[in-house]
Formats: structure tokens, C-alpha cells, sequence
């Protein structure tokens, strides 16, 4: 390499994933729960679906996202319990402080996973993930997986490698070896269908699908061929980015056959309201709103947006924006969408951490 | 077990040795002082297990024995006795009756038995220091201990042997100080401990600017024997963080500020830092730094102080706390400010061995 020239900072990145934390949780604070099926999401009979389960209840096919229906299908015993997303923002935000003792720079997924670029931390990545689990461990009762790798792509495949309670790392030298094998499902943004696909072609592994040129990819998949052909290297150049600013925070279904009347609107918008109240508690817990809304899509691809300041966001409010923006043209609608405005956050100060 | 003493002799007596009896504890004995009367002494002992204390005072013993009294109640009534003459004495059952001039109380103890011997320290390694230089060094380095229950080896002082060299190093992750003392002892006695910070609050208590302390280390404790007083601890057991590490090497910025004036200025313009963010800015531009802060829909102070500064002007800021802790606890008339840039540790220095080791706040807009 000539010496004017040289290498980016080699990064280090660490994936850190909590072991099924709501279930976790409720076990935690529950003992008698212990060793039993437990899932966490809505009832049975208000279709609900489960946010989280334990690893008692996966041995059972039961996982998170599964309708409760189908899940107290495979498992009768399954002890379903309400959400308490207070509870979890509250273990959400002690982790995330612990996380912040080895780096500014920390990017939260959700209340149970993040990234943390560890490159200006003295220690070794390995050495700093496991003391994360431990002071995690210490101050919640709770464990937690890492991935440790140069970049985020890889970090959060190998956080998935030893979980629960146990870290992996890949190294920049065994990035080839381990892509090599890797099952292509496992990457970002590869669902059932690119599989299928893929496997018509004879591509299982990342290995076999680095024998195609990023034209043949870019030509099969797209824009995003281009970003497979990264990502099945294990190249991936996203940098971790802090929390960002949120202005506003909506929730919007479109609709199979249009909603004719009024009434038709406003049974979905409980379902809406709930939704939206779910991310807002997990997103946003702490936020001052200042506005709530309401969208409409017409029949006739035209829109309004009805806005109002000072409203507390209850599902009565926004039956009464609905009622208003309905009436302004009485077309057939669409799409529908609820959402809320926040105030500007004060600029953020964070004490540095320097051990 | 009889004696009697004047009720200053056994009022300092109780002083040094009640901070260390808890207030909750589900060991009744541990609420307890131990009294041993022997020869023209009386040794008082307290433990919560973790820290101990024995003192003693000189008494008139008219029959030596032992037992143990509730330390709070005991410290209570003596301080309340109307007479400077004051006798004690204790019958078969451990019940004390205590007289001075009318007075009279009954207290029940406990038997001696039941009180928990203080650790032996036979063949531990010992080294002997002024107590004035230990006093000094936990005043320097004290207060930056962690108490951050989540991480534990930070709850408390390291003290390092090393190269005829006790470091004393306290942290709380986002500071450090740390004070050299010179003192002698063989290579062998070399080793790293983490005593917890009650004891160190203990010890500061204790110690005076006059005589030695002799430290022993024995596995898992400490000993710190002060001529007429004895603490003995627990040690914080794993690894302290590799603190040499967050010391920088190099300074690009020195300036040299008086500290009480410094300090003064702190005070007055930190009252303006917001509760929530709770920073304050040091702005450097040539020969002065401008010390500001400000809350939203409260208002902002700013303060100028004059300072012999020939580099590039830039923004720092920190907690203000952080900042006056040591200015608090040094006594020098000159401190100097070492930085690197806005988002680098900044050091605090004196013309000794010290130094504090301070992250900035991060500001994003």
C-alpha cells in the first residue's frame, strides 16, 4: 500500500439483543413462572398476537408475531400475560445506560436491541461485550446475546450465533470463511420468497450467491442486487447512528375494498389507535405531543389531513378529526391514518464516558 | 465487668467506633459495641461484617470483663448524663447499670460471645505510612469513587503498591483522580486492592495529621492500625478497569487558573446550568476563558476570567459538579488545566503527584 494511502479505522461493532425480554421480564418478576411456557401480546379472543415468547414456549413451534390463536394451538399450557411496556421501557432505559458507559455512540432497534460502535474503547470488542452482559446481568437480572464483528450486517448474525446468554465474534480474517457458509436467509431483507427464489437458482449459501457478478444480481433483484452483492461478502458500511430526532410518529392501513361510509371508518380505527399507541410507548415513551392527526386517502387517489393542536391523543379524539375529514368530500376512502406531532427536543448533552 | 471514666473519655470513645454499626441489620449483636475492660483501658469494637473499628479509652477498671450494649442507645444516654463522672457496670446477665450524679439507667446487652471476632492479620504483609500523607491522598481522590451500585469494583479506592509507590485511584467512569505517596516497602509487598468506601469514609474520620498508620493486606481484608484505633475491612474483590489508559500522554492546551478563583467562578455560574443537562461551557479564546451557562425559559450567566491562553479559541464543556469536586478538595493556590480538544479528557494538575482526569460533556444540537 503506498504510503500516502491508508486504511479506514478498522470498526468494531457490537450487536447486543436481549434474550426474549418481555418474557424475561415477566419471569423475572414472576418466579413461579419459571420453566413454563410463557408468552407476552394480546388475548386469544381480541385477535391478538404475541410480541415475545420464552425459549419454554419456541420448543413448542410458538414464536413471536404468531397470532395467540394458533400459538395456544400448539401449546395448550401456554400462560399468555398482558404487555407492560412501562415495566420494560423502565429495564429498557437501565440497559441502555449500561450500553452508554462504553460509547456515545449507540443506536437502539428497539427496547431490546442496539448497536454500539465500540472503535474508540480501548478494549478488546470480545472483552467489552461481555462486560456489557455482565453489568446488564447485574443490574436487571436479565441476559443478553452480543455479536461482535467489524461491521453492523455481520454483528447482528452473530448475535444470533450463541444466544441466549452468549456472545460471538467474527473476525475481519474469518469474515470469507463464514460467509462462505452462511445460510442466505440469514441476510438482511432475504424472506421467503428471494429464498425460494435463490434455491430455483441453486444458491443456499452466501457462497454461492458471491459467484454472481453485481450486474447479474442488479438484473434478477434490482436496485437492491446491488446491495446483495455487498451483503452476501459481508460488506456492509452503515455506520451505527445515535438516536435521531422523530417529528412525528403515524400508523396508516390501506385498505382492500374501499370504506364507504363514516361508520365504516371508524370500526378500524380502534385497531389503528392501539397500534399506534404500542410504538408510541416503545418509541417515543417520553415526548411532548403537541399535535394529533388524522389522514385520508380517497377512492380518487386525492387526500386530506386533518391536524389539530392541543388534543391528547384518545381514541375519541380522533374519531372526531375522522368525522371531520370524512365530511369534507364524502368520497370513498381508501387509506386511513392516525398520527401524532411532537415537540422540538432540547439539544442533547451527554456526559462522555471515559471508563 | 465495673469502671468508671469521664464522660469525655467514653463520649470520643463511642464516637470513633459508632459510624460502623448498622442501622438495619437483621444480626441484633451487630447493633452493638463491644465493651472489654482491662488493666486501665476499655476497648470498644463495632463491626457490619464487612468494616470493624476498636478503640479504647483510658478508665478506672475495678473489675475487668466483658459484654456487649445497643451502640446508638448507649451513645445517646452518655451524651445526656448530667455529671463529668460517670460508672458502669455490668452484671452476670449483661445488663449495665450506668450512673452519674442522679441519674440512673439500666440497658441490656448481649453476651461477649456473641459478637463476632475482628479478623486475625497474622503474617500479612505490612507497610507503614505518615498519616498525614494517607489523610491528604483520600481527601485528593475520595470523592470521585463511583456509587453506582452497577459497577461494583468502582465502589471503591484502589490502592496500588508498586515501586515504592502507594497509587490511590478512585473513579466513577466518567472521572478519575489519582494521588501518588512515596513510601517504602519490599518488592514482595507489591500488590492491588479495592477497599470499599466505607471504609475509606471511615478512615478519613480517623485519621489525623499526627503519627503512622500500618496498613497489613491479608487475603480478602485490610488492616489499618492507627496507634490507638483499629479498622479492619473487606476487600472489593475483581479486577479494577486499566485506569493508566484514560490518562492521556499528551496535552495540546496548559493554562494555569488560581483555583479559588476559579472555583468562586464555577460556583456563581453553574447556579445557570440546567437541572437536566446540568453542563457548563468553558469558551478559550486569547488570554481568557469564558465560563457560560445556560436553561432554557430560565436564563444564562457568563463569567470571564483572565488567563495567560495562546491557542486556538474552541469550546469545552463539562459537568459542573465534576469540575469543582477537586478544585473543593485541593488545598494549592495553583491548579493547571491540561486539554486536548472538545471532545477529549480534559486533566486537572498540581506541582505534586496528582492529577484528575475529567471527560467533557458532549453537546449535539
Amino acid at each position: 500500500m503506498p504510503a500516502n494511502q491508508t486504511a479506514p479505522p478498522q470498526r468494531e461493532i457490537i450487536h447486543l439483543d436481549m434474550d426474549c425480554f418481555y418474557a424475561a421480564i415477566e419471569v423475572r418478576d414472576r418466579p413461579e413462572l419459571k420453566g413454563k411456557p410463557v408468552g407476552v401480546g394480546g388475548s386469544r379472543d381480541r385477535r391478538g398476537v404475541l410480541t415475545t415468547c420464552n425459549y419454554e414456549a419456541r420448543e413448542f413451534g410458538v414464536h413471536s408475531a404468531m397470532p395467540t390463536f394458533m400459538a395456544l394451538r400448539r401449546c395448550p399450557r401456554l400462560i399468555v400475560l398482558p404487555t407492560r411496556f412501562d415495566v420494560y421501557r423502565r429495564e429498557s432505559g437501565v440497559v441502555r445506560a449500561i450500553l452508554h458507559q462504553f460509547s456515545p455512540l449507540v443506536e437502539p432497534l428497539s427496547l431490546d436491541e442496539a448497536y454500539i460502535d465500540v472503535t474508540a474503547h480501548p478494549d478488546a470488542p470480545a472483552a467489552i461485550a461481555q462486560e456489557m452482559r455482565d453489568r446488564i446481568f447485574d443490574a436487571t437480572k436479565l441476559t443478553a446475546s452480543a455479536g461482535i464483528a467489524p461491521n453492523k450486517l455481520l454483528a447482528k448474525i452473530a448475535s444470533d450465533v450463541n444466544k441466549p446468554d452468549g456472545q460471538f465474534e467474527i473476525k475481519t480474517a474469518d469474515v470469507a470463511n463464514f460467509m462462505a457458509q452462511l445460510p442466505v436467509r440469514k441476510l438482511w431483507g432475504i424472506g421467503r420468497v428471494t429464498e425460494e427464489k435463490l434455491q430455483r437458482l441453486g444458491v443456499a449459501t452466501c457462497g454461492e450467491l458471491q459467484k454472481f457478478s453485481r450486474a447479474e444480481l442488479h438484473e434478477m433483484f434490482g436496485k437492491w442486487g446491488g446491495e446483495l452483492f455487498d451483503l452476501c461478502r459481508g460488506i456492509d458500511a452503515r455506520p451505527v447512528e445515535p438516536e435521531r430526532e422523530r417529528k412525528s410518529l403515524s400508523n396508516e392501513e390501506t385498505f382492500v375494498t374501499d370504506l364507504n361510509t363514516l361508520r365504516e371508518c371508524e370500526d378500524k380505527l380502534p385497531e389503528l389507535f392501539e397500534e399506534l399507541m404500542a410504538e408510541l410507548a416503545q418509541k417515543e415513551p417520553t415526548r411532548r405531543i403537541t399535535k394529533i392527526f388524522v389522514k385520508l386517502k380517497f377512492a380518487d387517489f386525492t387526500r386530506t389531513t386533518v391536524e389539530r393542536a392541543g388534543l391528547d391523543p384518545t381514541l375519541a379524539n380522533f374519531c372526531a378529526l375522522l368525522s371531520d375529514g370524512f365530511a369534507r368530500t364524502g368520497k370513498p376512502v381508501r387509506l386511513l391514518g392516525l398520527g401524532v406531532r411532537f415537540a422540538e427536543m432540547q439539544p442533547e448533552e451527554t456526559q462522555l464516558a471515559l471508563l | 465487668m465495673k469502671f468508671s471514666v469521664t464522660k469525655e473519655r467514653l463520649l470520643d470513645g463511642l464516637q470513633q467506633v459508632q459510624n460502623v454499626v448498622s442501622t438495619r441489620t437483621t444480626l441484633p449483636i451487630l447493633s452493638n459495641v463491644l465493651l472489654q475492660a482491662r488493666g486501665n483501658e476499655v476497648f470498644l469494637t463495632t463491626t457490619d461484617l464487612d468494616v470493624g473499628v476498636r478503640g479504647s479509652f483510658e478508665a478506672n477498671v475495678e473489675k475487668e470483663g466483658a459484654t456487649t450494649l445497643p451502640a446508638r442507645r448507649l451513645f445517646t444516654i452518655i451524651r445526656e448524663l448530667p455529671s463529668s463522672e460517670i460508672s458502669v457496670e455490668v452484671d452476670g446477665k449483661n445488663a449495665a447499670s450506668i450512673r452519674s450524679g442522679q441519674s440512673f439507667f439500666k440497658i441490656l446487652g448481649l453476651p461477649e460471645e456473641e459478637f463476632p471476632p475482628l479478623p486475625k492479620f497474622e503474617g500479612a504483609k505490612t507497610v507503614t505510612i505518615p498519616q498525614k500523607d494517607l489523610r491528604d491522598g483520600l481527601r485528593k481522590t475520595s470523592y470521585a469513587i463511583s456509587t453506582d451500585e452497577t459497577r461494583y469494583v468502582l465502589n471503591g479506592l484502589l490502592f496500588s503498591f508498586k515501586e515504592n509507590k502507594l497509587t490511590l485511584v478512585a473513579t466513577d467512569g466518567r472521572r478519575l483522580a489519582m494521588v501518588d505517596i512515596e513510601v517504602e516497602f519490599p518488592r514482595s509487598h507489591e500488590a492491588e486492592i479495592i477497599v470499599p468506601t466505607k471504609a475509606v469514609t471511615e478512615l478519613q474520620r480517623l485519621l489525623t495529621d499526627d503519627g503512622d498508620v500500618k496498613l497489613s493486606v491479608g487475603s480478602g481484608q485490610i488492616a489499618f492500625d492507627l496507634n490507638n484505633t483499629l479498622l479492619v475491612s473487606k476487600l472489593i474483590e475483581g479486577n479494577y478497569p486499566n485506569y493508566r489508559q484514560v490518562i492521556p500522554s499528551e496535552a495540546k492546551e496548559r493554562v494555569t487558573l488560581e483555583r479559588e478563583t476559579f472555583l468562586n467562578s464555577l460556583r456563581r455560574v453553574s447556579l445557570l446550568a440546567s437541572d437536566k443537562s446540568n453542563s457548563i461551557k468553558l469558551n478559550f479564546a486569547k488570554n481568557n476563558i469564558d465560563i457560560t451557562a445556560n436553561t432554557p425559559e430560565v436564563g444564562e450567566a457568563k463569567e470571564s476570567l483572565p488567563v495567560a491562553y495562546k491557542g486556538r479559541d474552541f469550546s469545552i464543556a463539562f459537568n459542573p459538579e465534576f469540575l469543582m469536586a477537586p478544585l473543593r478538595n485541593l488545598a494549592e493556590d495553583e491548579v493547571f488545566l491540561d486539554l486536548i480538544d472538545e471532545m477529549s479528557p480534559g486533566v486537572l494538575k498540581i506541582q505534586t503527584p496528582f492529577l484528575y482526569v475529567l471527560m467533557p460533556m458532549r453537546i449535539s444540537s
